[in-house]
């Protein structure tokens, strides 16, 4: 009696798919991935053709079948695209390196040391942390304008190594609290001092985590637009403002805005491309 | 090789005690485990004897050198700990030669100690591995070797087998045990397993609450544990207690227990001497009881509550009035019902009696 009541207290749930032919889920499984793959795929394909096209025939994709690499040629020939190139590679480059030397060690000295230094840098990095980004952006082209740092290589730098250690200390030191200290221990009973332990043995322990934490601060600053916009004019063109440069009081040259975003991409691509591994294994430790 | 001496211990954490005066000789080529509960202070005791944690008071010594303010390096110890501490980047080769090469070892000499390590513990095919390449047992034999090549003056364990499933932890006991007669070096092991404390120690130190409950051999903690911390920590099954009360009887005493009456043997006597009324708790270890289903002399009466079929025993919980009394090394072929009414009888001396109050072992 009372396994009968049971039994009919839960009857087998009619999912949706049960209505449909058999193989519907698969046909559904097939729709949704394209759906989301042509969700993801159509901006940078528009992109690539836009590129691809003269300067007439960019706003319909059918109007001609006319392709050209002129695009690329003329972005190039413009001395600013260039050194925003330049430029760009080196902040991102240097910003990285620097900050990366802050971060990994500050992570480390928050993941494993306690007293009132960790306490204290932990709460200012949470503080700036909570503060949206944008909000930084007034105060710091006043002090930079007052510095007399507006649009200097130096200026815009500092900046951008504020944001990765305030972002990035935070990541790191979920990377070293994921790796056990003991082996840190027994590197200073073999004897190492504290600073070797972490050297010889917490630094190559983390290394894809460094990687990984590499890459993501190289693409935020290379991607990054609105401190460019702020804190940097003429002297000092970055990729991403000079690429907006192409909106023009006489319209928006397209083609040519493509050509330079295509450009921007291929870091970013083979990054992804070759990287990956390393991105993954470093998010996961 | 060196001699190891605690002399009033502690490591204070705010106003917690973590590990509360704490004195221990540890001589040299000995093998003493800590053992207690989770939380005693062993653990924290051994990280201070290694310099992984400061000592807020007392001194460490370790041969002739007082140790306190050297940092781990300069303490000549080597350790294994729980979950093995291999430097994941290094083949096994590497972790091996990681202390030596430290101490500035040229490296045919490293070759040469590693060499002999490798025998002992049949590391021979690994070295090229990483360790995450390599079994729990593996990697625990590395973290061995480790020790092994650095001729420490003292190994430290820290639960180096909590981590290995049952069977291997078994396997690996014995092999420490091996290692020690064959490398003689002093060796202070940290557990909470009991058996470890008790197959592998000389002797063996029970701490509880931050303090030292009792220091002794294997034998002496289970035959004559002072306080009743100790003899219920040691032993499996656990030892039973029972709430009873002194009574003379002229000639002698007697304990009275809700269940039935326990008569003191002459030994016992002398320690419940003056205590004649008291309150205190009587202690009978499951092996120690003999059950049977006719009416005997002396026996706590109760009922078959559970059985629990071992194979080579079983075990019997039976109740009595109050208490429930946990017995072992029943015939496995008896067919013992639960319910079935049984009476339990014990050799007079193997009864331990406890103070109530202050726990402290009477006789």
């Amino acid at each position: 009696m009372s396994l009968a009541s049971t039994a009919q207290s839960s009857p087998r749930r009619t999912r949706l798919f049960d209505f449909l032919q058999p193989g519907a889920r698969a046909a559904f499984t097939a729709i949704a991935v394209t759906a989301v793959v042509v969700l993801f795929l159509a901006p940078i394909i528009i992109l690539v053709v836009t590129s691809l096209r003269p300067g007439w025939g960019v706003y319909y994709i059918y109007r001609g079948t006319e392709f050209t690499l002129a695009n690329y040629v003329e972005v190039f020939q413009r001395s600013v695209v260039v050194e925003a190139f330049i430029n760009s590679f080196l902040l991102s480059t240097v910003a990285t390196i620097l900050s990366l030397g802050v971060t990994v060690t500050s992570g480390y000295m928050l993941s494993r040391f306690k007293g009132w230094l960790p306490k204290t840098w932990f709460t200012s990095i949470y503080v700036f942390r909570t503060v949206p980004y944008i909000s930084w952006v007034l105060p710091l082209y006043i002090v930079n304008e007052s510095l007399g740092l507006y649009d200097t290589f130096f200026g815009i730098l500092a900046a951008h190594v504020a944001v990765h250690v305030c972002f990035f200390s935070w990541i790191m030191k979920g990377f070293f609290d994921g790796i056990d200290p003991s082996m840190e221990y027994a590197a200073m009973i073999d004897g190492c001092t504290r600073w070797g332990a972490f050297r010889r043995v917490a630094l190559p322990a983390a290394g894809p985590a460094i990687a990984a934490l590499g890459i993501l601060s190289w693409l935020w600053t290379w991607n990054e637009f609105l401190f460019a916009l702020i804190l940097t004019g003429n002297r000092t063109p970055l990729l991403t403002v000079t690429m907006a440069q192409f909106v023009t009081e006489l319209g928006t040259e397209w083609n040519l805005m493509s050509a330079m975003a295509v450009m921007a991409m291929i870091p970013a691509v083979i990054i992804t491309l070759f990287a990956q591994k390393y991105v993954i294994q470093g998010l996961r430790i | 090789m060196a001699e190891v001496v605690l002399r009033d211990v502690c490591k204070r954490y705010g106003s917690y005690n973590a590990v509360d005066n704490v004195n221990l000789t540890i001589r040299d080529k000995e093998f003493v485990v800590l053992v207690g509960p989770s939380g005693c202070g062993k653990s924290t005791t051994l990280r201070m004897i290694a310099g992984l944690e400061d000592i807020s008071d007392g001194t460490i010594t370790i041969g002739d050198q007082t140790v306190n303010d050297l940092p781990p390096r300069e303490r000549d110890i080597a350790m294994v700990f729980q979950n093995y501490a291999l430097y994941q980047h290094m083949t096994v080769y590497d972790n091996l030669a990681f202390g030596l090469r430290n101490r500035k070892v040229p490296e045919d000499k490293i070759k040469a100690e590693i060499d002999r390590a490798v025998d002992i513990l049949g590391l021979r095919d690994l070295l090229k591995r990483k360790p995450r390449e390599l079994s729990g047992g593996q990697q625990q034999r590395v973290a061995l070797g480790r020790c092994i090549v650095r001729h420490a003056k003292v190994f430290l364990f820290d639960e180096p087998l909590s981590n290995l499933d049952a069977k291997l932890r078994a396997h690996m006991r014995l092999e420490l045990k091996r290692l020690h007669r064959r490398v003689e070096t002093t060796a202070i092991y940290v557990t909470h397993d009991q058996v470890e404390a008790m197959t592998l120690g000389d002797r063996v130190v029970v701490m509880n609450n931050s303090r030292i409950e009792q220091v002794g051999t294997p034998w002496e903690i289970y035959a004559h544990p002072r306080t009743r911390f100790v003899a219920s920590f040691i032993g499996s099954p656990a030892m039973n207690f029972l709430d009873g009360r002194v009574r003379s009887n002229g000639s002698g005493f007697h304990v009275e227990t809700p269940g039935g009456t326990f008569h003191v043997s002459d030994a016992n006597a002398t320690g419940l001497a003056g205590h004649d009324g008291r309150d205190v708790t009587v202690g009978l270890r499951p092996e120690h009881i003999r059950l049977s289903e006719t009416k005997a002399e002396n026996a706590l009466h109760g009922r078959i509550e559970l059985t629990e079929q071992l194979g080579a025993e079983q075990l019997v919980e039976v109740v009595a009035e109050e208490s429930r009394i946990m017995v072992s090394r029943v015939e496995a072929e008896r067919d013992l019902k639960p319910g079935t009414p049984v009476y339990l009888t014990v050799e007079p001396g193997q009864l331990r009696y406890f103070d109530r109050e202050t726990e402290q072992r009477l006789a």
